[in-house]
């Protein structure tokens, strides 16, 4: 079966880390674009379709948190994967409130990544599929008002 | 003064006159206070410095040593003692010459009993004061130290939150890195790569001491996510042989023999299997960096009440008493600079703590070191 690949747009000012990881998602299939702080974040929303955002909520500037709240306002339909390798998991929980899909902690194991991606990726699959259906249905009314 | 504060007093009688001692010990008596009795200063001496006192009431004027002599003596050897002269009334300037040697005071003969006995207890209660400034001085330095010790504990705790924080990234990296080559090693074109296996073998090396790295780092930062703290049935055992196996090498290497000592029929534990291997790692290599070579470790392993109580007993060196104290400390460590980080017993005890278990020590210098945890089940 040829897997489609997840979109994903890995957001962290440590380049090392964000080639690295790039690197390994690719390697298992999938399509990333990295970002290295907030404002470049939102730069490639806006032209690429992208399915998940993986984010890392310490970074200079806007942090994570002000730019999950940005995507969300702006982009509500992309799924959002906080990292942290800080010691709060309070402001990952706080980031969940505020619409993230999910967190992982520094250095987050690839699997539990790679299956907390696939599930934001079923998520956001899901409401696209939902969204359709009813763009669809209210084409066929309006079809059958003419 | 209450009669029972009377009583405690120690008192020595010194003078020539044995008639005079006799009567006046017997008048104290009455009051409650057994004094001692020396007829020359010599002997005052010698019985001082087998028998403390409190105060000495001594004539200045007899035969051989004399009591302003005594009197310097007394000041240099018992600095608690203190000292009433008694002087001849026509010799007030042997009682001005005492004063100025460090007598309490002095009274001149013939001597008027009540006054006696309230300079006694006058000199009495300058001692019981002196005794309480003392301790209430070694009370404040106690508490102080203990103040600073708290304070140095809470600026660790940052510290290594920080310090760990930053370790998390550059080991995200290590771990990508790692990863990515491991996954690049699945790959058919490299199926007949010269070498494959050791490249394999070393890359699973780097990943597993990032997984240790990071348990670490997470205990420090107080915050393992609570999906990663997953409760299982733990056999103890098998955790036990696979942590022998982890430091295998570094027992090899000095010829110490890793006895494993189990109980019969026990039991599998409701834990975080993640966590009590942690803690075998961190005293198991404690007990190997501690015994010289050719030294012996026992892991004792049984079934307690509630739980599971795991032991290990080297016959190293053993760990000095003013360290017993300091060892679950963070970054307290007797290892050379690299070789420790000073944080093993400190993780020890936080996760046996989070478990609600005990961990104890016991150290003879010489014989060895008995750490033993003990693990509620928490099912």
């Amino acid at each position: 079966m040829i897997k489609i690949p997840t979109n994903i747009l890995l957001v962290d000012d440590e380049k090392d880390f964000v080639e690295m990881l790039s690197l390994r998602l690719e390697e298992a299939g999938e399509k990333v674009t990295p970002a290295y702080d907030g404002k470049m974040c939102l730069d490639v929303l806006e032209t690429e379709p992208i399915d998940v955002v993986v984010l890392d909520i310490k970074m200079p500037g806007m942090d994570g948190i002000q730019t999950l709240m940005k995507i969300k306002i702006m982009y509500p339909l992309v799924e959002v994967v906080l990292l942290t390798g800080h010691g709060t998991t309070e402001t990952a929980i706080e980031g969940m409130k505020l619409g993230a899909f999910d967190y992982l902690l520094k250095p987050a194991d690839f699997d539990d990544l790679q299956t907390i991606l696939a599930d934001a990726k079923k998520k956001k699959a899901a409401q696209d599929e939902r969204i359709r259906q009813a763009e669809a249905r209210r084409l066929l009314r309006r079809g059958g008002n003419i | 003064m209450e009669p029972e504060l009377i009583r405690n007093i120690r008192l020595l009688l010194v003078d020539d006159e044995a008639d005079f001692r006799g009567t006046l010990a017997k008048r104290l008596l009455k009051r409650g206070i057994a004094a001692h009795q020396a007829g020359q200063g010599e002997a005052c001496l010698a019985l001082l410095a087998n028998h403390p006192m409190d105060v000495v009431v001594m004539d200045v004027k007899m035969p051989g040593m004399n009591g302003i002599d005594a009197l310097h003596h007394i000041r240099e050897r018992h600095t608690e003692t203190e000292v009433i002269l008694l002087t001849g009334h026509a010799d007030t300037r042997d009682g001005v010459e005492g004063i100025k040697a460090g007598a309490f005071d002095y009274l001149t003969k013939p001597v008027e009993f009540d006054h006696l006995l309230s300079k006694i207890i006058q000199a009495y209660d300058k001692i019981l004061g002196k005794k309480q400034k003392i301790e209430a001085v070694a009370y404040k330095a106690r508490i102080e130290q203990q103040m600073i010790a708290t304070e140095r504990l809470a600026a660790l705790g940052t510290l290594a939150a920080g310090v760990a924080h930053e370790i998390n990234n550059p080991l995200a990296i290590i771990k990508e890195a790692a990863g990515y080559l491991s996954s690049l090693l699945q790959k058919r074109e490299l199926t007949d790569m010269p070498r494959k296996a050791v490249f394999e073998k070393v890359l699973q090396k780097i990943e597993t001491s990032v997984k240790r790295a990071r348990i670490i780092t997470h205990q420090l930062l107080g915050n393992v996510r609570k999906s990663e703290s997953i409760l299982a049935e733990v056999d103890v055992i098998q955790l036990v042989e696979e942590t022998i196996q982890l430091v295998r090498r570094e027992a090899e290497d000095k010829d110490i023999a890793v006895a494993l000592q189990a109980a019969d029929g026990l039991k599998p534990i409701w834990a975080d299997p993640n966590q009590i291997r942690q803690i075998l790692i961190n005293l198991l290599s404690n007990a190997i960096q501690a015994t010289p070579e050719e030294g012996r470790i026992a892991i004792q392993v049984e079934s307690t009440d509630g739980g599971i109580s795991i032991a290990v007993i080297d016959n190293g060196a053993g760990i000095p008493k003013e360290n017993l104290e300091k060892i679950f400390e963070p970054f307290f460590s007797t290892k050379s600079p690299g070789e420790g980080t000073g944080l093993g017993l400190f993780v020890t005890r936080e996760i046996v703590d989070k478990f609600g278990g005990t961990v104890e020590v016991v150290s003879r210098m010489g014989h060895g070191t008995q750490f033993t945890v003990q693990i509620p089940n928490r099912r």
